[in-house]
């Protein structure tokens, strides 16, 4: 196998090794993140920018007593560079004020390590990226099409380390791919994409297809805003499931400012608040969906449940809380899985008398955090289901919809896959997804835009 | 000249330095005429011509730049730039009665952007040694060639004056660098302490990040710039919870990120007005919820230039109009430009937008642009009437047909050494009306209307035309004055409308700039920070939702 893009894990246990050495504070932490990203970008039926760049950077985390203070940089070639960056986080974090919640840097952990580092992707050449361009751009001319697409491409390792004998250190890739395809006179869109981990499962190809038939087939004509039965595909779901993760929180739930929080005080751990088939988990090894095993302060991340079967089994709790509850720690996830059901896109269309179908989201922001509500609007493919079938594009639509009541409102669950969730299409946090049917779904006002 | 009006959020301004305006050269002398005086109106400072502190920027450096222009150029580019570029960031954050972050970050390398055919070629690299930059350098040359072969641009470039030595600095004068951690922190466990003096407070998180960046710019065709552009954000976040516990508000963006020094940080009297955003946010828990329907609404500037931002800075974007945005960022209803530049009515006759580069204390003001473009200011929307985009070299061409101006507006910039310039928002700003208006004569214009002060929840469709925004504090105006607070508001509509729904503009006394450190374009994802300055302004019968 290839070496990993950017500096190799050795690489940075001697550099940490160096800077713990380099340290004059009572205690010492070092992220490196160290990688390369590639990338190839579309407009006008042209490349209009394509690019790479490998980038190390090195965080330093000095401690004095409570006293903390973090400085990352990318200069260290010579070890002077590096001593400097070494003192002037010391500097700094002798002139901080106390941080009473300070919890000490972890000694040595285990980790459950896991092959998130593809050599498919970490070897992509801008050739490949090129090609899979063309695949696009010859679709849409071909239907008379305009594309734009960007493919996204990344590959490195990142480490952390401590003073108090800790060391890890975890590679991962990561590939986005995305295309909007866009008729002359402006009037129709459609879009597909796909992520993975590993380039072997994007299919450019099918992409290319699915962006070109939505975009043909999306001419929209007008719908009232209102309640209805929705069928969100993948991607759309992915979109509004990313944000679910930051709700998985207990302190702020503890501290009365969340939906988990319980009346009176404490939170709502255990209860059953959405529909019974809504397990949601995270599992860093989670086949093309990996990701690190560690956090940024070391601590080990494994599989862990945060809805079992609709209750909330688990919020997230970091050290500092969980020594004042006297629990175990709980690091948040850094990737989601929403466990998939059996009930395909033709059956939930079928059993639709009258309902929407969603592409994808775009400018989604919170609303009401007490009901963890969002707004947003749809892009790219909505159309109307009538007695069965699919009769007609639409126009798109804002949303503003609690992201609980659609978890209660939950009708079918198709079977989950990895999505292009970033609303920019980036390499993002893997997001694992089924299709979703949901009743009463909030589409509040008409958006005019194609 | 007549003196400037000082907006509210420029208390302890000092006096600018910088370039000279330099305004298109084919604008006419009507509109330039109309323009000055509009720029002065609105308080944005014409910045005048000063020697400026040596910068850090090196010999050494400068020699390294211009190798990696003249490999580019022997490899056959026919035009190069590159950029080395050193970018500082500096957070501290406090919760409560603790700072719970202190981060400092600094990034340097060196990149080149290279022309062959009609294509351009960009490298970047944080090896500062003269092989790597070489290799860089045709490598750029080489994506170039890879691009022109492959899908052939036409780029032309606009003409530019050379700069063989220019200098800028963001006015200020005290760099928040030189300020100690012990005083920021200091400041923000003050501010957390005041807003928990007030009844049913329970958190407050306050921050102040700083950004210097160092930048020294190098054409092929002879310019070479140096610059030092300082910003700074200071943010404070109050909570209050209810007695029972059964509700919890906040009071967020007190406060605006500027282009300027840390003296803007104590102009801004933090610690003592904490109590006052405090108690508007334990006001949030008894005031009433808003009764959806048709309101009148007077948007605070605070709230009004995130509008801007979303509903006019980003349309007005050229490569977003033309399909070069459109897999991410979106398109535009501002298009065709044939069909819109001088024929699309936005609003009233007194609504007046501008572009700038130059507005004192504004997050994109700037000497020069990523092209060497001299920064100027310019109009957008004349008399409510589309008359002009936001540009770049290789984009004023694409339409000076239509407006008639052959030279870029200077809108390129890259976010750091790693990223490739392209056209990035300028300030965008609306002039405040001739008559001196002050909030208390726009708030008695209506007898049923709402207030809103301060960005809360935004979104808008990719075109441009469904908007949605809330605030953060909500005033029920009855019979002209300020009644009660509300809560739970959002106004909704389609951008057409609601600018042309504008009714009264505030006069040069209520201007104020807000701005943003997260601006959001390209693929890969750039970040760019703007101002948008305006006056308080009402506008009719406009759609209000509750978010509750």
């Amino acid at each position: 196998m290839a070496e990993a893009k950017g500096l190799s894990s050795d690489d940075l246990k001697a550099i940490s090794d160096r800077v713990i050495q380099l340290s004059n504070a009572d205690q010492c932490r070092v992220n490196i993140n160290s990688g390369w990203r590639g990338y190839t970008r579309v407009a006008t039926n042209r490349i209009t920018s394509a690019g790479g760049a490998d980038a190390t950077s090195i965080n330093i985390t000095s401690v004095f007593g409570k006293r903390v203070a973090s400085v990352s940089t990318n200069s260290f070639e010579d070890d002077a560079l590096l001593a400097a960056a070494v003192r002037r986080s010391e500097t700094m974090a002798r002139l901080a004020p106390e941080s009473p919640e300070y919890v000490d840097e972890l000694a040595a952990q285990n980790y459950q390590d896991n092959q998130a580092y593809y050599e498919s992707t970490g070897e992509l050449e801008p050739l490949t990226r090129a090609e899979a361009a063309a695949i696009a751009i010859q679709q849409a001319k071909a239907a008379g099409q305009i594309a734009a697409s960007y493919m996204d491409v990344q590959a490195g390792t990142s480490s952390v380390a401590t003073s108090n004998g800790l060391f890890g250190s975890h590679s991962k890739t990561g590939v986005a791919y995305t295309l909007t395809s866009r008729t002359r006179d402006g009037l129709q869109s459609g879009w597909a994409g796909d992520e993975a981990n590993d380039w072997n499962n994007i299919e450019s190809q099918r992409v290319a297809d699915d962006a070109v038939r939505k975009c043909r087939d999306w001419r929209k004509t007008n719908l009232d805003p209102g309640q209805y039965t929705a069928i969100l595909e993948p991607t759309a779901v992915g979109m509004l499931m990313l944000r679910m993760m930051n709700a998985f929180n207990q302190r702020t739930a503890d501290e009365g400012r969340s939906y988990f929080s319980k009346a009176g005080g404490g939170n709502r751990l255990g209860e059953q608040l959405f529909d019974d088939r809504v397990t949601i988990y995270s599992d860093p090894a989670y086949r093309d969906a990996e990701s690190s095993p560690f956090d940024r302060s070391g601590e080990p991340i494994s599989r862990q449940n945060w809805i079992q079967s609709g209750a909330v089994e688990n919020l997230a709790r970091s050290r500092f809380w969980a020594g004042q509850l006297n629990q175990e720690p709980l690091p948040g996830p850094n990737n989601l899985i929403m466990a998939g059901g059996n009930d395909s896109l033709e059956e939930m269309i079928a059993s639709t008398e009258r309902g929407v179908l969603l592409t994808r989201f775009w400018y989604i922001r919170g609303l009401n955090p007490r009901i963890i509500s969002y707004t947003g609007l749809s892009r790219d493919g909505t159309f109307l289901i009538e007695d069965g079938k699919i009769t007609r594009p639409v126009n798109n639509f804002r949303f503003n919809q609690s992201l609980v009541e659609m978890l209660q409102n939950v009708e079918m669950i198709g079977p989950s896959v990895r999505v292009a969730a970033s609303e920019n299409s980036s390499v993002s946090t893997p997001i694992v997804v089924p299709t979703l049917k949901v009743n009463n779904f909030n589409l509040s006002s008409v958006s005019d835009a194609i | 000249m007549a003196s400037f009006p000082v907006p509210q959020n420029h208390r302890a301004s000092v006096s600018a330095q910088g370039t000279p305006l330099v305004l298109p050269a084919d604008l006419s002398r009507r509109d330039f005429l109309r323009l000055s005086a509009a720029v002065a109106a609105a308080g944005i400072l014409l910045p005048s011509t000063k020697p400026v502190a040596a910068q850090s920027m090196t010999s050494s450096e400068r020699e390294l730049l211009l190798h990696a222009i003249d490999v580019a150029r022997s490899a056959g580019a026919q035009y190069a730039d590159g950029r080395i570029i050193r970018t500082q960031f500096e957070a501290i954050g406090a919760r409560e009665q603790m700072i719970t972050q202190v981060q400092s970050t600094d990034s340097f390398g060196i990149n080149v952007r290279a022309l062959v055919g009609g294509s351009w070629g960009f490298s970047a690299t944080q090896v500062l040694s003269r092989d790597a930059v070489a290799a860089m350098a045709r490598e750029a040359v080489a994506i170039a060639a890879a691009n022109n072969k492959v899908a052939p641009s036409d780029t032309v470039l606009a003409a530019v004056d050379v700069f063989p030595d220019a200098d800028w600095i963001t006015p200020h004068s005290v760099d928040p660098f030189e300020v100690s951690l012990e005083d920021k922190a200091a400041l923000l466990l003050r501010v957390n302490e005041e807003a928990l003096r007030v009844r049913n407070i329970r958190f407050s998180n306050s921050s102040i990040l700083s950004v210097k960046e160092e930048r020294l710019l190098a054409t092929s065709e002879g310019s070479l710039i140096r610059q030092t552009l300082l910003r700074i954000n200071p943010s404070i976040n109050i909570t209050a919870i209810s007695p029972d516990g059964s509700d919890f508000q906040t009071r967020g963006a007190v406060v605006e990120p500027a282009g300027r020094g840390y003296e803007y940080i104590r102009g801004l009297e933090l610690a003592a007005s904490a109590s006052g955003w405090a108690e508007e946010a334990a006001m949030k828990l008894q005031a009433p919820s808003v009764e959806p329907g048709k309101w009148d609404l007077v948007l605070h500037p605070s709230n009004l230039w995130l509008t801007i931002h979303e509903a006019i800075g980003h349309p007005t974007e050229l490569d977003r109009a033309l399909g070069f945005e459109a897999n991410y960022a979106g398109t535009s209803f501002i298009y065709p430009p044939e069909d819109v530049i001088g024929k699309l009515k936005l609003g009233p006759e007194f609504m007046q937008f501008v572009g700038n580069r130059t507005e004192f204390g504004g997050c994109a003001t700037t000497g020069w642009d990523d092209e060497g473009v001299p920064a100027e200011s310019w109009p957008l929307i004349e008399d409510g009437i589309f008359v002009d985009y936001q540009t770049t070299r290789e984009q004023a061409d694409w339409i000076s047909q239509y407006t008639g101006i052959t030279r870029s507006h200077g809108c390129s910039y890259g976010q750091n050494w790693e990223s490739m310039p392209f056209q990035r928002m300028p300030n965008v700003s609306m002039l405040p009306g001739e008559d001196d208006l002050s909030e208390d004569d726009v708030i008695a214009n209506t007898d049923r209307g709402i207030l809103i002060e301060g960005r809360g929840s935004y979104s808008i469709d990719q075109q441009r035309y469904n908007i949605q925004f809330a605030g953060q504090v909500f005033w029920e105006i009855r019979n002209g004055r300020k009644f009660r607070m509300l809560r739970d508001v959002a106004y909704v509509g389609r951008t057409p409308e609601f600018w042309n729904a504008l009714d009264t503009v505030g006069g040069p006394s209520t201007y104020y700039l807000g701005a943003s450190f997260g601006d959001a374009k390209g693929q890969p994802i750039q970040v760019n920070a703007v101002s948008h300055g305006c006056p308080i302004s009402l506008f009719r019968d406009i759609d209000i939702i509750n978010t509750a």
